[in-house]
């Protein structure tokens, strides 16, 4: 296969999760196999590439959480196809998160979307869902040895339950990152509370997840 | 020396001063001195709208040297709301910047906090009569060597053999009173008693007294209305309100939450302050029976006019804050006082029952109850039940010995203001399936019939209220109520508070523009809509017609001006810029959701009648709500704007003592459900956000918007 034909795959499937279209998405995923390009590549070159634009739309207001939704479906959609051809080997150490929306919080939409980044980002991904009691956060990360914990909390009343589940993984072990999310989190609140990385907005947030990407990508080259 | 730890403040242009400890922020300076500054997000670092300017020199007037670093280091969050320029003029955000030392700080005109133009008129509703407080007169045969029996036994035995009560108690303060009230020169031996619920005597009043007064109050977590009623012939004979005393303390439910969590002694000032903004307004409402008094400058008098001032003695009822100046509303009062003529000159010891609604953590913040817990998923309130508690016992000044009562609540973010709704409403009475919508800082919808009712919550956030809007404002003088754009040149025409003549019919300069309130809001999206502004998906048109729309040269971002600098008076364009739309998007989108939800749940695909009740439901365009899908399609004439319907359910629970059961039962009745959980909420909300919907079909909207805009991709 040539390399033109490589990049026109590639821009196809950007394409399709850009314009938010799983039909296409998934048609593009299967034409990659079938034409021998490498799974991972088209998922990081061709999908995650066309989700960095959209975090670009998003960041200039083009589009909205619906858009990104929609992006993000259009993502999986082509992702389910190609991720099980993954080759073994281009799958090394990219590191686990265990995510989550702390207790007494039943927001989810930001930490799906994250989710996604982490997911796309080939990282393995524990999601325990919204409401979580704290801790399942401090056992989750114990039993998988995750190195990310990331919590959202959407609500001030609940903020105040993310501190709490950082003390209690910091003291049982310092070297777990830590990311906080969510509406009502700043700057000064993740200092405060001990957090590793804080992402202030869910734009934010997408930005700094597909900086991340980026920089996965980057290493992949 | 150690240096005094107070500092001098001056606010400017209101000239308040005063001293205040140094370590307070300029926000917390400005509540001690008197000032209004704006503050939506609580002193959250958020809303920017606190921005204020410190001066900078000696000023011999009041004999300070202000300067810039008087006040304490420049914090990252004011860089979003302060540009360079700005911040070398010495401008800082209210909350963030503390007192070090003397400081004259001048509060622009769009950081005042305006005072609120209320319409939560109470509307004709039909109520049954029967009170919780019930008059009855009596008159007793002198006591006698022969019949030397106690005045108040002497009471009971008349109220038994006339009006058959028994087993009656006294409130001992009532009790205290007797034996003079009976005794009353002109009306000896006749006495009229108030009896709460016939089970208790709250009252002894000389004579024959047929009229007598209760209060129905509605605590919305941004505005409380009252309604003050005559209890024996139901009228209400005045309606007053103010704005929430609580909002210096964070604009929406969680942030009074999160500052009760945060703050120790937290929850009673809240709680004592909204007592005390109650006990103002029931003097408010009680001087608006008593003849105007006239203002210093005499105008020329008329007769009636000379006369009330010599009948109004100067009050002194000891306001501390803001009641000074005479304002328009209270001139208008002052207007329909002196049509009537007739003055019932009442006095807070005149009011005899008290009603209260508001939403779950209102309720609970009142009372002193613990909210915390309603802020935190599964959402479960204090309590459930309507209470009746002594006025008294929790610091309401009115009669001595009168009880309050405060409706039940449902669940955790649907409260007694809720009830209130049900009450006034009544859909559990009839066939038709309605779905009711009382926009506020937190959505609260209802749908069903007399066979089944279910309600549930939804986080439409202070937006519609104009809260995180960069030029929203609250509804005062200068801000935008209506909004129309002609779809042909994109030119815009509004109106605003305080004015009657639009824009195209006035001078730029007779505008004086300064935001834009809750229902220019929900019109705006509908003309940006309308006339191909912005698109389906909520983002500004590739292709516009006019100059008002244009990229801020700061921030990058597409915005449309409303109103141009000439018409303001902030002295800067009014604009809605894209994340405006979008937070309109949201909590639009949330409603929507909710509505659709909640008819899944029901099983239904469309609703009898659409019901839009809230503060602002009056105002409400039904056809632009329409528009941006606020709810799912229906036909115009289905949609009805309730006005205030938690506070004539307030009404109605305190001049029918029937409504106060029907209340308990009715929040307990009602299935809630909460929508976020349900499994496809995500999707739902998503589609939702387009305007009107990313699916779903308006057919009654054919014909009102042009198919091109309707139909589009």
């Amino acid at each position: 296969m040539n390399n033109t034909r490589r990049e026109d795959i590639l821009k196809k499937l950007s394409d399709a999760v850009v314009e938010y279209d799983e039909d296409l998405a998934k048609e593009w995923a299967q034409i990659a196999l079938d034409d021998g390009v490498d799974a991972f590549d088209a998922i990081m070159n061709g999908l995650a590439a066309g989700m960095e634009i959209v975090g670009d739309l998003y960041d200039k207001q083009e589009y909205f959480v619906p858009e990104l939704l929609m992006c993000a479906d259009a993502l999986y959609a082509g992702m389910n196809i190609l991720r099980p051809h993954i080759k073994k080997d281009s799958m090394h150490k990219k590191g686990q998160v265990v995510i989550g929306t702390v207790q007494g919080d039943v927001h989810d939409i930001g930490k799906n979307i994250i989710k996604l980044m982490f997911d796309v980002g080939g990282f393995t991904v524990h999601d325990l869902g919204r409401d979580v009691p704290l801790e399942n956060f401090v056992e989750e990360q114990l039993r998988t040895d995750s190195e990310i914990v990331a919590m959202s909390a959407m609500m001030t009343t609940t903020m105040m339950g993310m501190k709490k589940v950082i003390e209690m993984i910091k003291a049982k072990n310092p070297n777990v990152a830590i990311m906080l999310g969510g509406a009502p989190v700043t700057k000064d609140v993740a200092d405060l509370f001990g957090a590793d990385g804080y992402a202030e907005s869910a734009g934010n947030a997408v930005q700094e997840a597909i900086k991340m990407i980026s920089r996965l990508r980057e290493m992949h080259k | 020396m150690e240096l005094d730890n107070k500092a001098k403040i001056i606010f400017q242009p209101s000239g308040r001063r005063g001293e205040v400890d140094r370590g307070e922020t300029l926000i917390e300076a400005s509540r001690q001195l008197g000032v209004d500054i704006e503050a939506l997000c609580g002193e959250n670092k958020v809303c920017g709208k606190c921005k204020v300017r410190i001066e900078e020199g000696f000023f011999e007037k009041f004999g300070i040297h202000s300067s810039k670093t008087n006040v304490s280091e420049w914090q990252e969050e004011e860089e979003k709301f302060i540009n360079q320029t700005q911040r070398e003029e010495g401008y800082r955000l209210g909350c963030c910047a503390k007192v070090l030392g003397d400081v004259l700080i001048f509060v622009p005109e769009e950081s005042r906090a305006g005072k609120q133009v209320v319409s939560k008129a109470a509307r004709d509703i039909h109520i049954d009569w029967n009170p919780a407080v019930k008059h009855y007169y009596v008159e007793v045969v002198e006591p006698t060597f022969e019949e030397p029996t106690a005045d108040f036994e002497r009471i009971l035995e008349e109220l038994n053999r006339q009006y058959g009560l028994t087993n009656l108690t006294v409130d001992y303060f009532a009790l205290k009173t007797l034996p003079t009230r009976l005794r009353d020169s002109e009306n000896k031996w006749k006495v009229t008693v108030s009896v709460w619920m016939d089970k208790e005597i709250v009252r002894f009043l000389p004579g024959k007294a047929e009229d007598y007064y209760g209060i129905a109050i509605d605590i919305g977590t941004t505005t409380v209305a009252a309604y003050f009623c005559n209890l024996h012939t139901m009228e209400v004979v005045e309606t007053v309100s103010m704005m929430n005393p609580q909002c210096k303390y964070g604009e929406d439910v969680m942030s009074r939450i999160t500052y009760h969590m945060m703050n120790p002694g937290g929850l009673e000032r809240m709680s004592d302050d909204m007592i005390e903004g109650l006990n103002s307004l029931v003097v408010k409402a009680c001087e608006a029976t008593h003849p105007p008094k006239e203002k210093k400058k005499k105008k020329k008098g008329d007769g009636e006019a000379a006369e009330a001032v010599a009948a109004e003695p100067e009050e002194t009822t000891g306001e501390t804050t803001g009641e000074t100046e005479m304002t328009e509303e209270d001139e208008v009062l002052i207007l329909k006082a002196k049509e009537e003529k007739h003055y019932l000159r009442l006095d807070p010891n005149d009011v005899i029952d008290m009603t209260i609604v508001g939403n779950t953590a209102m309720h609970h913040i009142f009372l002193k109850l613990d909210p915390q817990f309603v802020g935190l998923a599964p959402f479960p309130p204090v309590v459930h039940k309507g209470l009746d508690i002594k006025a008294r016992d929790i610091g309401i000044k009115i009669c001595n010995s009168a009880y309050i009562h405060v409706l039940p609540n449902e669940a955790g973010f649907v409260g007694a203001d809720n009830v209130g709704v049900l009450i006034s409403e009544e859909p559990y009475k009839k066939d038709e399936v309605q779905l009711i919508i009382d926009i506020g800082t937190n959505g609260e919808l209802v749908l069903g019939n007399k066979e089944k009712l279910i309600s549930s919550s939804c986080a439409t956030g202070p937006a519609l209220e104009g809260a995180q809007i960069a030029f929203g404002m609250r509804a005062a003088p200068g801000a935008i109520e209506r909004i129309k754009i002609d779809p042909e040149t994109h030119e815009v025409d509004y109106k605003v508070i305080g004015r009657d003549a639009w824009k195209s019919f006035s001078k730029p300069e007779e505008m004086k523009t300064k935001g834009i309130c809750g229902s220019g809001i929900l019109d705006v999206l509908a003309e940006l809509y309308t006339a191909g502004i912005v698109v389906k998906s909520g983002r500004f048109n590739k292709t516009q017609k006019s100059n008002r729309y244009r990229i801020n040269s700061d921030n990058k971002q597409p915005e449309f001006v409303i109103a141009w600098k000439d018409e303001s008076s902030i002295g800067k364009d009014i604009v809605i810029a894209q994340k405006d739309v979008r937070q309109i998007q949201l909590a639009k989108g949330a409603l929507y959701c909710g509505c659709k939800l909640m008819m899944r749940r029901m099983g239904i695909a469309k609703v009898d009648k659409v019901k839009i009740a809230g503060a602002f439901g009056t105002h409400v365009d039904r056809q632009k709500a329409l528009v941006m899908g606020l709810f799912p399609d229906c036909s115009l004439d289905m949609i009805e704007s309730v006005g205030n319907a938690a506070g004539d359910g307030a009404r109605a629970a305190l001049l029918n003592r029937e409504k106060r059961v029907e209340a308990n039962w009715v929040s307990r009745n009602v299935e809630y459900i909460e929508l976020t959980v349900e499994k496809d909420f995500q999707e739902h909300f998503m589609e939702a956000m387009q305007i009107p919907h990313m699916k779903d079909k308006f057919p009654h909207l054919e014909g009102v918007v042009p198919s091109e805009v309707l139909f589009q991709k």
